[in-house]
């Protein structure tokens, strides 16, 4: 049993860290300045979500399938996901056991892990207000 | 003692065979892994120093058709891989025998992906990211350094991109390892010593590292000890059947300490200046290892402190003679001393180690000069952000990680 109840809850979650995150100047202009696409691929439940820098102006959350290519894949289960937004993730022990999956250039995703610090301290608050509405 | 210890895993799947000659045994090998097509991956040095024809003769005898490929370079790139794809397509090749150091290996295991899955490569880079099992992979290392034979991990360039690429999976694992000690009489002096202070920084690193565990403690201080007592003997003298063996186990030991706990540090830096300046790993990892363990030092001192006490526990004249300045500093500091001291004792001691071997522990002398103050910012930042360094049990600023440079330089 997930701590995300559905895809739905689990989509609404993260869509609402990612505004968050884009409209906290310090993070966002970090991301931008990357021009980056990540794409994070949850499971359990199911997840697609895009963030997409390349364009070095704005930040694109992008829910679902897409076209757009991206340069850093990440994939893992959602609860493991929830933890690493709590800060709790000890990602070489989560890769070492073969949890996250990261398809691409992994220096790239490792640049972003302090640039997303900060996102650790607004999730808890996050996941309870979308969590507790449905 | 681990106290909170997180669950850990232990993977080490590859099949090991030891011994002098046990190399040509692989058409034996090849028929125990129902294989008939094998592409032999290996670098035109070693087919010139004829280390590779016993084994070519082996697979010839037992009427098998064989397919090489000898090109690979040293730090090996995506075209290797590509014609190495080619080759085993072509020839629908069904098992893949790499003969060389790592960098032949690397290239065998990334070239596998491509045959295997009949696909490009580069669309597997990262961690975790092949999902099934690949064709059968021996590795036979000429080196005793990397640790390749039996880690999941192999690293290759990319020329166009001018970057290094990493792919980490269990599928990676070789399924099974030849350590014939006679493939390596033809080592250098150099790069004999390079390769086993390669596998000096594994042990070292793995034995501190964030994800290190019981299993992976024991390997390493092992393999620390085997290369302390053997590694200068093999570097004066390259024949000595009995030392390279050891020094080969004690680098396979390595890698599986490395491979199931990480490195640190000292690779993240190695890996930033070799892909920049084109250093050999190992010789560089000898650089930056005291000044990186200096680093670690005030969280890592109760495993230092370890490793002294079973280095003091040593009867190293036996090995290196009453005159070695290795077995003078044990003798001379051997008396209980207090955590942090055993601990210092040990950077002391693997620095004098690495002098001992004929390096010195600076880039200058493995030809790095001219660095100014912003290339050494720029070096910092690369390193900060390599794989590796999620294992350092320190978190190191990108200032901290320059500090290290500066030491080193
Ligand atoms: N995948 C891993 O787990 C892992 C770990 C550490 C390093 N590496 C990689 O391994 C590479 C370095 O490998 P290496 O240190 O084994 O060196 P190498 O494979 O690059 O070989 C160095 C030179 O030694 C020569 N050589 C090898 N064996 C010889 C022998 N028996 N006699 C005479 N000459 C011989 C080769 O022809 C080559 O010119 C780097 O690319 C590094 O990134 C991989
Ligand atoms: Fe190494």
């Amino acid at each position: 049993m997930s701590i995300f109840a559905s895809s739905k809850d689990l989509i609404n979650t993260l869509c609402s860290l990612w505004e968050a995150i884009k409209t906290n100047h310090e993070m966002s202009k970090q991301l931008i300045e990357s021009k980056l696409i990540v794409q994070f691929r949850y499971r359990d439940p199911e997840g697609l979500l895009t963030v997409d820098c390349s364009d070095g102006n704005d930040m694109k959350i992008i829910v679902g399938k897409t076209s757009i290519k991206p340069i850093i894949e990440m994939s893992m289960k959602a609860d493991v996901a929830h933890e690493f937004w709590l800060g709790k993730v000890n990602m070489p022990m989560a890769i070492i056991m073969g949890k996250v999956q990261a398809k691409g250039p992994v220096p790239k995703a490792l640049a972003l892990l302090p640039v997303l610090k900060p996102a650790f301290e607004i999730y808890p608050n996050i996941f309870k207000q979308v969590n507790k509405k449905t | 003692m681990y106290v909170n210890m997180q669950p850990f895993l232990f993977h080490s799947p590859t099949k090991i065979l030891i011994g002098p000659d046990t190399a040509l045994s692989i058409a034996e090998i090849i028929s125990e892994l129902n294989a008939k097509t094998p592409l032999i991956i290996t670098d035109s040095n070693l087919r010139k120093a004829g280390i590779v024809e016993g084994i070519i003769s082996a697979i010839k005898q037992a009427n098998l058709p064989i397919h090489i490929f000898d090109q690979v370079p040293p730090d090996s790139d995506l075209e290797s891989v590509e014609k190495a794809v080619q080759i085993a397509k072509q020839n629908h090749c069904d098992i893949i025998i790499a003969i060389g150091g790592g960098s032949v290996i690397d290239t065998a295991k990334v070239a596998n992906i491509g045959i295997s899955l009949s696909a490009n490569a580069l669309d597997y880079e990262g961690v975790n990211t092949i999902t099934c099992k690949l064709m059968p992979l021996i590795a036979i290392p000429t080196t005793a350094g990397t640790g390749s034979e039996v880690s999941a991990v192999a690293v290759i360039k990319d020329k166009k991109q001018k970057s290094k690429l990493l792919f980490g999976s269990p599928f990676l694992f070789p399924d099974i390892a030849i350590l014939d000690p006679q493939l390596l009489i033809s080592l250098p002096p150099k790069l004999t010593a390079a390769c086993g202070l390669d596998a000096l920084t594994h042990s070292i690193e793995a034995l501190s590292a964030l994800t290190a565990n019981y299993i992976s403690d024991g390997l390493s201080l092992n393999s620390m000890l085997l290369m302390f007592k053997h590694l200068l003997t093999t570097i004066k003298d390259g024949s000595n059947i009995d030392t390279r063996l050891a020094t080969l186990v004690a680098s396979t030991m390595a890698g599986l300490a490395f491979t199931n706990a990480g490195v640190g540090i000292v690779h993240a830096l190695s890996h930033t200046i070799g892909s920049r300046y084109g250093t050999h790993h190992g010789l560089t990892n000898a650089v930056f290892l005291p000044y990186g363990m200096q680093f670690n030092l005030d969280v890592a001192k109760a495993k230092y402190a370890l490793a002294w006490r079973s280095l003091a526990a040593q009867e190293m004249e036996k090995y290196l003679g009453n005159e070695s300045a290795i077995t003078k500093y044990i003798k001379a500091n051997k008396s209980e001393a207090d955590e942090k001291e055993a601990a210092q004792h040990f950077i002391n001691i693997v620095k004098i180690f690495i002098q001992e071997c004929g390096i010195s522990i600076n880039l200058k002398s493995i030809g790095i000069t001219n660095l100014k103050d912003e290339d050494i910012l720029e070096l910092a930042n690369i390193a900060s952000t390599d794989p590796a360094i999620m294992f350092n049990p320190k978190e190191a600023s990108v200032q901290e990680i320059a500090k290290i440079i500066r030491e080193a330089y």
